[in-house]
């Protein structure tokens, strides 16, 4: 006889119990567990579908410009590259809005591609011409606009412009075109059809066309603005080490790429005065200045001189009522005048200096000193252009063999530079060409783009600087005697030495290792799961715990034997510990396998009955040996815990009680008197916090989840004490009979009785006042303060709107009718600069990294709309909004943002006054959260004011997003309005309250999760609850028999069993139930919430699987033969 | 030597303290054997447990070969329990998950020696059974045993590690005649007996007349009966 055998013994006798225990472990694991695997599965499923839609994708190479197709040959063809890479393949990648012009449905934000053979050469894929223009989609994109083939479909995209769109001389009429394509085919996720450079869960709906067809359509022959780079397929580990390839790929881009990439262009020339010279400009017209600096570096470099040269048109140069019309001027830095030409600055004494060539000095009959007044267009940030005008005083005339006649000073301005005369002229802005005379065309065929007027630079750039620098081009002019045939070489070999191609737009993206790192998910579905399961994984242990205690009462005799032998209190804990540990171990193995299934449900519960939660059907079981282990041990050692837990009654009874069979398990008098003591004081509490509520001197939330929290406290401590007590009869008069009897029985053991009913209880409380976190999912509600800000309407264009929206000028810019104008008047519109990025809502679940961001017009800030939770500012002044300390200044550089309070805690995982750092054009940008949103339609994106905006991302153009405030009952009038009219740029007007619905159709998914899972739990604790009764029964089986031998029928017993379980269940249910109540009463008020129909339904499935559970019970009685249970003991 | 000294024994109820013992004093001696004579609900049982250390008394001691049980530590108190005194209740109280033997060796795998010692409790076990005429029945379960059998196997549990105090509980109050007289037969039988101090507690007067040593337990006294 050994230890061991003994344990062995108890575990074979008993097994009955013992089983039962086994189940409760093997559930509580399986559920634990499986929460794991679930967020194993959804990590998984993510990783999996970045993967399969990056194709054999590491890295892309981006640029702010178009740039040469070329530069993915020269890289692939680089011995450096080629030593750890694969291949570079170049491609055009858009976004864009398809119209299928058959069944007329539209799909906007739809990813477009450019592509020929090398990109499906590079996947390993046969190659798949396109011909002419076709265009192939992806499988999901083509079902959504239902196209056949042959059906020809409307690509609708932006049209990129070297000149910036928020400029005087971009062509705001033209910034996107319009492909007509013929479907070809679909492809299929196998065939790269849902290929996606960017993370994200739900279907990719991509086109395909052919990369010389979208290069003719954008003006960029030979020019794409991506290319893809791959590792060597048996690369392994590609995350460990990714930084350093992409350090690795970045140096073969410095020595690979060319000027010209970058938009910079270089242009060798002579002066009137026949001095050689190198001209350095940009495509964007104006420079940047970080091109800038770098080229008055290289000039310093090469030992040359530098000139930054700002040209700008004048509408008009006047002095009295003598004009010249449309001349451009120049702004120079003042050195470039030495020799008694223009001293440059200004003149404190002779107000702002002007020079004006030989020409403009005649034909204006100039004297010096004369007021020289000149006219010129602004193009304001906020949409709209402006005339203005500037007074200078004359100085001198400047030679027309030198500066005065030089027209390679100005760049080339579309719309000017072309033309062959003055009337030709086609700016993208207003001209009178009527005011054009025949001398100003003498000029134009003389000295072209020669400008008339010059200013000191910092004068010019006061005057016409903009966000995208304050220079059009930079003379660089060398030495005396410097071998003119190697000038240019010269200049372009000092410029690539001082330009970072990095820094100046290129940029690496290692997406493998991005989308790898984000697959990790924002939202933790493994935590999520098991809070959810939480009631479940306590039901389980809880029945397990009460099968063991069980076990245990059945074997008091047993123990007190034991303990008369010598056995010592460790002992016997040790002793049944032991048997409690082989329970947990068998429970926990059978939970293993449970776990496989019950995260095989939940998996498939999130692709379909809860699919809002995760936005894809496209999640598919993982089954990570790691989370099974870890979940096994965690659920067995939490079982263990809880057997140990059980055990610690035992040290208080005493052997003899024990041995002879009569324990007191429960409560003394003394003990139940502190019962009905503390349901009296926690009633009296709940009372005053409700009376301090009432008072107003405690928040509604606080007062009444308190009180309903101390009432469920309340009544639990008055049913111990009513169990405990022999006045059970009070609840029924005596002549209810059976039912009577059955109610007192429920005090057999108010242990037992009590713990299944708070279970009960302590369920129903938490989901019945979970639900009351349920979100309006109609929504609805024009209140400023409301989380729409008071918004009907909200849209999104593909295009950007560079004009003022709340102007009829701005209106008539566009591609508005009159009559549509007509029909938006009084419509206020909040227009946003829009950069776009990852989503930081909870409709993604990759981990953003480069979130979406949104300019916010100093209009909105004043406004003071939408709600607060938290933000910086510890003591608000009146009228001080958090939306004000959007324009703080930070001396470390930060730049101020408000988040959504949901994103920032459960996606963005920040809090107010934390840091989120991104990286843009090689530089870090750190984003100081100051204030949180509560509950706004702002969830996917985080907000800068538009200064801050325009400093950051001086290139991304126009307005995107809008909150539109349309007059009186007009939202849907005025959403077709903008609909119709502004179909060319992609306008998408929705519903705001609809956007703020989707955001809480999502976290009412959560909650119908929760109540769901949660139900379960409850279910298993009404299962637990059947079992007790069962138990109860059997221990009392002789009091059965001599019921049923004294004439009772198996219709009175079964009545005396369901009273008992009705009085506990339907107590447990009425207790948590009631209590959470009042609660959410402030809820039920306010909002009008009726209860969700699940939880009413879990509710009713509880009552009646609760006392189906005693059929069980009244069935063992039933078939027990009277005598056995008479001789029973 | 068992020196009982003056034990009182009261249980508290809510309407004040119920007297079990009064000032009951015993004394004897390794190989004395005692019966206690009383009505139900006299005390007897009480002290029974007392002397077996399950109960503390209210007031006085109990000392077992110059040792008080009652001031030894809990873990102490069960070693003394386990290697000084055997017990045996009139309801047998065997494993019924366990066999004969292994109900028989039972509190040895408790005993500080049992890893060096397990061969010759078995040896001992099985000795044991053979003296009480379970030998042909060491691997059966209690169930297939008769009310004799389990009481005669509940023996020589309690003698397994040679208790110097053996405490029988109405041992054989559930028995017929010639069972109940086959194990007081065993009980006290003198080569089972001769280190052991026998205290039997019981209101079967033809039991307790065999006894060399009798006391009478009325009112919570403890009185020695003379002559018998």
């Amino acid at each position: 006889m050994t230890r061991t055998r003994l344990i062995l013994r108890n575990l074979t006798h008993y097994w009955r119990t013992n089983l039962a225990v086994i189940a409760g472990v093997a559930a509580a694991v399986a559920v634990l567990a499986g929460a794991l695997l679930v967020g194993d599965s959804v990590r998984a499923s993510l990783r999996d579908m970045v993967m399969e839609r990056l194709g054999r994708t590491s890295f892309v190479v981006t640029a702010e410009n178009f740039f040469s197709e070329d530069l993915a040959g020269t890289l692939a063809d680089d011995p450096v590259f080629r030593q750890a890479f694969d291949d570079a393949a170049p491609l055009i990648a858009i976004e864009g809005v398809l119209t299928d012009e058959t069944s007329r449905r539209r799909a906007s934000g739809v990813l477009v591609y450019g592509v020929d053979d090398r990109f499906w050469q590079f996947h390993g894929m046969p190659p798949r011409p396109i011909e002419g223009r076709q265009a192939l989609l992806s499988t999901p994109l083509a079902e959504e606009l239902g196209t056949g083939a042959g059906d020809s479909i409307l690509l609708r995209v932006e049209k990129p412009s070297a000149v910036p769109v928020d400029s005087l001389h971009s062509d705001k009429d033209d910034l996107g075109t319009t492909l007509r394509l013929s479907y070809g085919t679909s492809l299929t996720l196998d065939e790269l059809g849902e290929f996606s450079l960017r993370p994200q869960q739900g279907a990719v709906r991509a086109v395909f066309l052919p990369l010389e067809e979208l290069q003719r359509a954008l003006d960029q022959t030979g020019r794409v603005n991506s290319i893809l780079v791959s590792e060597p397929q048996n690369a392994a580990a590609v995350e460990a080490d990714a930084e350093q390839l992409a350090d690795r790929l970045e140096a073969t881009i410095e020595t690979a790429y060319t000027l010209d990439d970058l938009g910079v262009r270089l242009i060798e020339a002579r002066t009137s005065g026949g001095e050689p010279f190198v001209s350095v400009e940009s495509s964007h017209l104006v420079m940047n200045d970080g091109i800038a600096e770098a080229t008055m570096a290289a000039g310093d470099r090469l030992g040359w001189d530098t000139w930054g040269v700002f040209t700008y048109l004048a509408n008009t140069i006047r002095i009295g009522d003598r004009e010249i019309p449309y001349s451009l001027t120049a702004a120079l830095d003042g050195s470039e005048f030495a020799g008694g030409s223009p001293p440059g600055g200004t003149d404190p004494g002779g107000g702002t200096p002007i020079w004006l060539n030989e020409w403009a000095w005649d034909d204006l009959g100039a004297t010096s000193g004369d007021t020289v007044e000149v006219d010129y267009y602004v193009w304001f940030e906020g949409g709209r252009l402006e005339a203005r005008t500037s007074s200078f005083v004359l100085r001198e005339s400047v030679p027309m063999d030198g500066l005065g006649g030089d027209s390679q000073l100005a760049p080339t301005y579309p719309g000017i530079s072309e033309a062959d005369t003055l009337g030709e002229w086609n700016p993208p802005f207003p001209v009178d060409l009527t005011r054009i005379r025949e001398r100003d065309e003498d000029y134009w065929d003389r000295y072209r783009t020669a400008p008339k007027a010059f200013v000191p630079l910092e004068v010019g750039r006061g005057l016409w600087g903009t966000r995208y620098g304050s220079r059009t081009s930079i003379r660089l002019i060398p030495p005396d005697g410097e071998p003119i045939d190697n000038m240019i070489d010269s200049v372009r070999g000092a410029l690539r030495d001082e330009i970072d191609p990095l820094a100046a737009g290129f940029q690496v993206v290692a997406v493998r290792a991005a989308g790898g790192q984000a697959s990790g998910g924002a939202i933790d579905f493994s935590l999520y799961f098991i809070s959810f399961s939480f009631f479940l994984v306590i039901s389980a242990l809880l029945l397990a715990s009460l099968f063991f205690r069980l076990g245990i009462e059945q074997r008091l005799r047993e123990i007190g034997l034991l303990e008369a032998m010598g056995y010592s209190s460790a002992d016997l804990r040790r002793l049944f510990l032991a048997e409690g540990a082989v329970l947990a171990g068998l429970g926990s193995l059978i939970g293993a396998v449970g776990a496989a299934a019950y995260s095989a449900v939940m998996v498939y519960g999130l692709g379909t009955w809860w699919v809002d939660a995760v936005g894809t059907s496209q999640l598919r079981l993982e089954l990570s040996p790691l989370s099974l282990g870890a979940g096994v041990v965690g659920g067995m050692l939490t079982a263990l815990a809880c057997i140990r837990w059980t055990l610690r009654g035992l040290r208080t009874l005493s052997p003899r009680s024990l041995i002879t069979g009569a324990p007191n398990l429960d409560a003394s008098g003394r003990t139940r008197t502190r019962a009905w003591r503390l349901a009296a004081i926690t009633t009296l509490l709940a009372f005053v916090l409700l009376g301090l509520t009432a008072l107003g001197w405690l928040a509604d939330a606080a007062g009444f989840f308190g009180a309903g929290a101390l009432l469920l406290t309340a009544s639990l401590a008055a049913a111990w004490g009513w169990l405990g007590s022999e006045r059970q009869s009070a609840l029924l008069p005596e002549r209810a009979g059976v039912v009577h009897m059955g109610i007192r029985n429920a005090s057999w053991r108010p242990g037992r009785s009590l713990l299944s009913m708070a279970m009960v209880a302590s369920a129903a409380f938490i989901l019945v006042s979970v639900d009351a976190f349920r979100k309006d999912a109609s929504g609805d509600g024009l209140d400023p303060a409301s989380g729409t800000g008071g918004f009907a309407l909200l849209a999104e264009s593909l295009l950007p709107i560079p004009h003022d929206l709340n102007t009829a000028d701005g209106q008539a810019s566009t591609t508005l009718t009159s009559g549509e104008i007509d029909r938006l008047e009084e419509t206020d519109f909040f227009s946003f600069r829009l950069r776009d990025g990852e989503d930081v809502s909870c409709l993604n679940l990759y981990q953003p990294n480069d979130p979406r961001i949104l300019g916010v017009p100093q209009a909105l800030i004043d406004t003071g709309r939408f709600s607060f939770g938290r933000s910086t500012i510890a003591e608000p002044e009146e009228d001080q909004s958090p939306w004000d300390l959007l324009n703080l200044e930070f001396e470390d550089g930060a730049v101020p943002a408000i988040a959504d309070a949901h994103s920032l805690m459960y996606i963005l995982k920040r809090s107010v006054g934390d840091d989120f750092v991104i990286e843009h054009e090689g530089r870090s940008v750190r984003l100081r959260i100051v204030a949180a949103l509560s509950d706004s339609l702002f969830q996917s994106e985080m907000l800068i004011s538009e200064t801050n905006f325009l400093g950051l991302f001086p290139y991304e153009p126009g307005y995107r997003f809008f909150l539109i405030d349309p007059p009186g009952d007009t939202n849907t009038d005025v959403a077709l309005v903008l609909e119709d009219g502004l179909a060319d740029a992609g306008f998408d007007v929705m519903s705001a309250a609809e956007k703020l619905a989707i955001f809480h159709r999502v976290e009412n998914t959560y909650i119908s999760t929760f109540q769901t899972l949660g139900g379960l739990g409850l279910l298993l604790g009404t299962l637990g609850l059947a079992a007790v009764m069962l138990r109860n029964v059997l221990e009392r089986r002789r009091e059965m028999a001599l019921l049923r031998a004294t004439g009772y029928r198996g219709s009175d017993l079964a009545k005396l069993v369901l009273a008992e379980n009705s009085v506990l269940l339907l107590g447990g249910l009425a207790s948590g139930g009631l209590s959470a109540i009042l609660a959410i009463s402030p809820a039920l008020v306010s909002r009008g919430l009726a209860p969700g129909v699940s939880l009413v339904l879990i509710l009713a499935v509880v009552v009646v699987v609760g006392l189906t559970a005693s059929v069980v019970a009244v069935a063992a009685i039933v078939r027990a033969p009277v005598l056995a249970g008479l001789r029973s003991e | 030597m068992l020196e009982v000294s003056r034990i009182t024994k009261e249980y508290p109820t809510p309407r004040g303290p119920i007297p079990v013992l009064t000032d009951a004093t015993l004394s004897l001696k390794r190989g004395d054997a005692a019966a206690i004579m009383g009505p139900s609900g006299s005390g007897k049982s009480t002290l029974l447990y007392i002397l077996g250390t399950l109960e503390p008394p209210t007031a006085g001691s109990v000392r077992l070969d110059g040792t008080n049980p009652f001031e030894l530590s809990e873990k102490d108190q069960a070693t003394f329990r386990n290697q000084r005194v055997g017990f045996i209740f009139q309801d047998h109280c065997l494993l019924p998950q366990c066999t004969v033997l292994e109900n028989v060796l039972a509190p040895t795998l408790v005993h500080p020696d049992r890893r060096t010692e397990g061969k010759r409790f078995e040896a001992r076990a099985r000795e044991l059974l053979e003296a009480t005429g379970l030998g042909a029945r060491t691997e059966h379960r209690p169930a297939e045993l008769s009310g004799g059998e389990k009481q005669r196997a509940a023996l020589a549990r309690a003698l397994i590690l040679e208790p110097a105090l053996l405490l029988c509980d109405e041992p054989t109050g559930n028995l017929d005649s010639k069972s109940a007289d086959t194990v007081a037969g065993i009980l006290l039988d003198p080569e089972h007996r001769q280190q052991t101090v026998l205290i039997v507690v019981t209101h079967n007067s033809d039991l307790a007349g065999r006894f060399p040593e009798r006391f009478d337990l009325a009112e919570g006294r403890l009185v020695r009966k003379q002559g018998d």
